[in-house]
This record gives C-alpha cells, sequence and structure tokens, in this order.
C-alpha cells in the first residue's frame, strides 16, 4: 500500500516536472496544466487572507501571469510551490496595504466557494476567518502558511524573508490574538441576543 | 470559545477558483501576448539571461583570480622596473668614477712630468754653479 502511495508521488511529481519542462519551451497546454495543478493553493492563499473571492482570483491570475514570465527560472516542481507560495504571499501583502477593504462586508457577499466536506462548526469556522482577517498583514500571512499550507517556521520564515525566530513568536501572539478575537465575538453575540 | 488547531486548519482548507478558472488565467495570458504587455515564454533565452547568476560563484572565483593575475603581474612589472633604475644608476655612478678616476691618473702624470722638467732644470743650474769652483782649482795648480 505505502509502496503504491510513493510511486504515485513520484508519478505525481515525474509528471509535474515534464509539464514545468515542456511549459518553459512555450507548450500552453502544459501550462495549463500547472495552472491547475496550484490554482487551489494560490487562490486559497489569495482568498484567506484578502477575504474576497473577486479580488483573490485576480490575484491568483496575476501570480500565474508573473509565473508565465518566469518560467525559465523555475528549476523544479518543488521550486514551482515555493515560488508560487513566496510571490502569492509577497503580493497579498502589498494588496492589502495599498487598499483599504471592508473585510467584514466582503466577507458576507462572497459566495462560500463549495468545499468537499461540511465544516464541523460553520459558526466558529465562520468566526474564526473573521477573526484572521483583522490580525495585521504578517501575523495573517504566517498563520495562513501554517494551516492552510502546513508549513513550518522554517519553511515560512524562508518563503516571507523572515528569522524563524520571528515567525514563531508571530505565530504564538496570533494565536492569542484569535482566540481573544473569538471571545470578543462570542460576547458581542451574548449582547445581540439578550 | 475555544479552538483547537484542527478547528483552525478547517477554517483555512484550500477552496477551489471555481470553473473554468485556468481558462480564464490562459486567457489572460493570451491577451498580455497579443498585446505585447508579456514575451512569449522561451526557456532558454530566459536561462541564458540568468545563467550568470546560478554561476555566481565560479564568477566570484574567475575575478578574483584575474584580479590576483592582475597584481602579481603588475608587482613583477614594477620590480623589473625598479632593477632597471637601480641598475642604470648604479651603471651612471660606475661612470662618472671611471672619469675621475682617469682624470686624476692624467692629473698625476702631469705633475709627474712638470717635476722631471725642474729637477732636470735645477742639475743644470748646480753644475752651473759648480763649475767657477773648478775653474779655481785648475788655476791655483798651474800657478804652482
Amino acid at each position: 500500500m505505502e509502496q503504491e502511495v510513493g510511486r504515485d508521488v513520484k508519478h505525481e511529481g515525474d509528471r509535474l516536472e515534464a509539464a514545468l519542462s515542456r511549459s518553459a519551451q512555450g507548450d500552453s497546454t502544459a501550462f495549463a496544466e500547472l495552472v491547475r495543478e496550484h490554482q487551489g493553493m494560490v487562490f486559497s492563499i489569495a482568498y484567506h487572507y484578502l477575504q474576497d473571492r473577486s479580488l483573490a482570483e485576480d490575484l491568483a491570475q496575476e501570480v500565474f501571469l508573473e509565473l508565465y514570465q518566469s518560467l525559465g527560472r523555475i528549476q523544479s516542481a518543488a521550486h514551482l510551490t515555493y515560488w508560487l507560495r513566496r510571490v502569492t504571499a509577497n503580493r497579498c501583502i502589498d494588496q492589502g496595504r495599498k487598499k483599504l477593504r471592508r473585510r467584514e462586508q466582503a466577507l458576507e457577499e462572497a459566495p462560500e466557494p463549495a468545499a468537499s466536506d461540511p465544516p464541523a462548526d460553520p459558526l466558529l469556522l465562520e468566526r474564526l476567518q473573521q477573526s484572521l482577517a483583522v490580525l495585521p498583514e504578517r501575523q495573517r500571512m504566517v498563520v495562513i502558511l501554517r494551516f492552510q499550507e502546513g508549513l513550518g517556521p522554517a519553511e515560512i520564515a524562508e518563503a516571507l524573508d523572515m528569522p524563524v525566530n520571528t515567525v514563531k513568536s508571530t505565530l504564538h501572539r496570533s494565536l492569542e490574538e484569535l482566540r481573544r478575537g473569538l471571545t470578543r465575538k462570542l460576547r458581542e453575540v451574548r449582547y445581540a441576543f439578550f | 470559545m475555544h479552538f483547537s488547531e484542527d478547528d483552525l486548519r478547517a477554517a483555512l482548507k484550500r477552496k477551489d477558483p471555481g470553473e473554468g478558472f485556468t481558462q480564464r488565467v490562459m486567457a489572460r495570458v493570451e491577451q498580455a501576448k497579443a498585446e505585447g504587455k508579456i514575451k512569449p515564454v522561451n526557456g532558454k533565452a530566459n536561462r541564458s539571461l540568468f545563467a550568470w547568476w546560478k554561476l555566481r560563484p565560479a564568477w566570484t572565483f574567475a575575478v578574483v583570480a584575474l584580479l590576483l593575475l592582475g597584481f602579481a603581474w603588475g608587482g613583477y612589472q614594477y620590480s623589473e622596473y625598479r632593477h632597471q633604475q637601480i641598475a642604470k644608476r648604479e651603471r651612471q655612478q660606475l661612470e662618472e668614477l671611471k672619469k675621475q678616476q682617469e682624470e686624476a691618473e692624467r692629473a698625476r702624470d702631469q705633475a709627474i712630468l712638470a717635476l722631471q722638467i725642474a729637477r732636470s732644470k735645477l742639475n743644470h743650474v748646480l753644475e752651473q754653479a759648480q763649475m767657477p769652483a773648478d775653474l779655481d782649482k785648475i788655476i791655483r795648480r798651474q800657478r804652482l
């Protein structure tokens, strides 16, 4: 069973390497394959950060457009994933700085994209997303890379050009702030009801 | 309200950008290409453009080696120049010394010649001065 999984992963890696190589030679179909493979990751980072579906889609498209121009510099499939995460994270932070958004309104406006499994506690998840939206830029991105992408502190540090210890302390502080934010939101809900 | 890391993972689960995202990206790429905003991919050209960056250590080594060679060659040339200058100065000093020595020898020869002339003159005078005394002796002998 494990051997089969390993073989699948290797096959997947080989397929991506081949697609990358063909894309670098100008093959549009191969590039579309790369987009399909990574669109979920890029779009999700942008969506969780910006909390706005149309902005996230626009940003994701720009990231892939930049990728198209930088294909010659991408050395491997792993490098491609690293490059996409890094560019998306930096673009999100820039976008967040440029535009003052009404996050909560955007959240309500945006139709929730289809998820494969229904969430355990939709209210809790919604509150978590709202609390995440008010975190400062870097903290928000650190939390997204940690819990959406499952990256370790060293990988996050590399992607965001931050010292590892800063990433660890930022993560700790962010979780504390999320907890505080969630408690505050709960209190607001209670006041609204009673 | 408490939450676990799993709740956070669930809240941040990857979302699907929806149907047609890839097509929209490809359409944007084609549009940008048509408008000339991006250049068509050319892996080889891009690679050669950034190849120097990958070879940065080799370039650094080559530049350092060239600089070292340049300094060594420059140093060798300078030391050669210095040696030539010193040899030239020594040659000039030697020539000056030889010239002075020749002049001194010539002066010595002239001085010796002058002394020889003076001696011969003195001898002659002395001979002239001694001659009357001898004549007196001869005259005195004749009278006796």
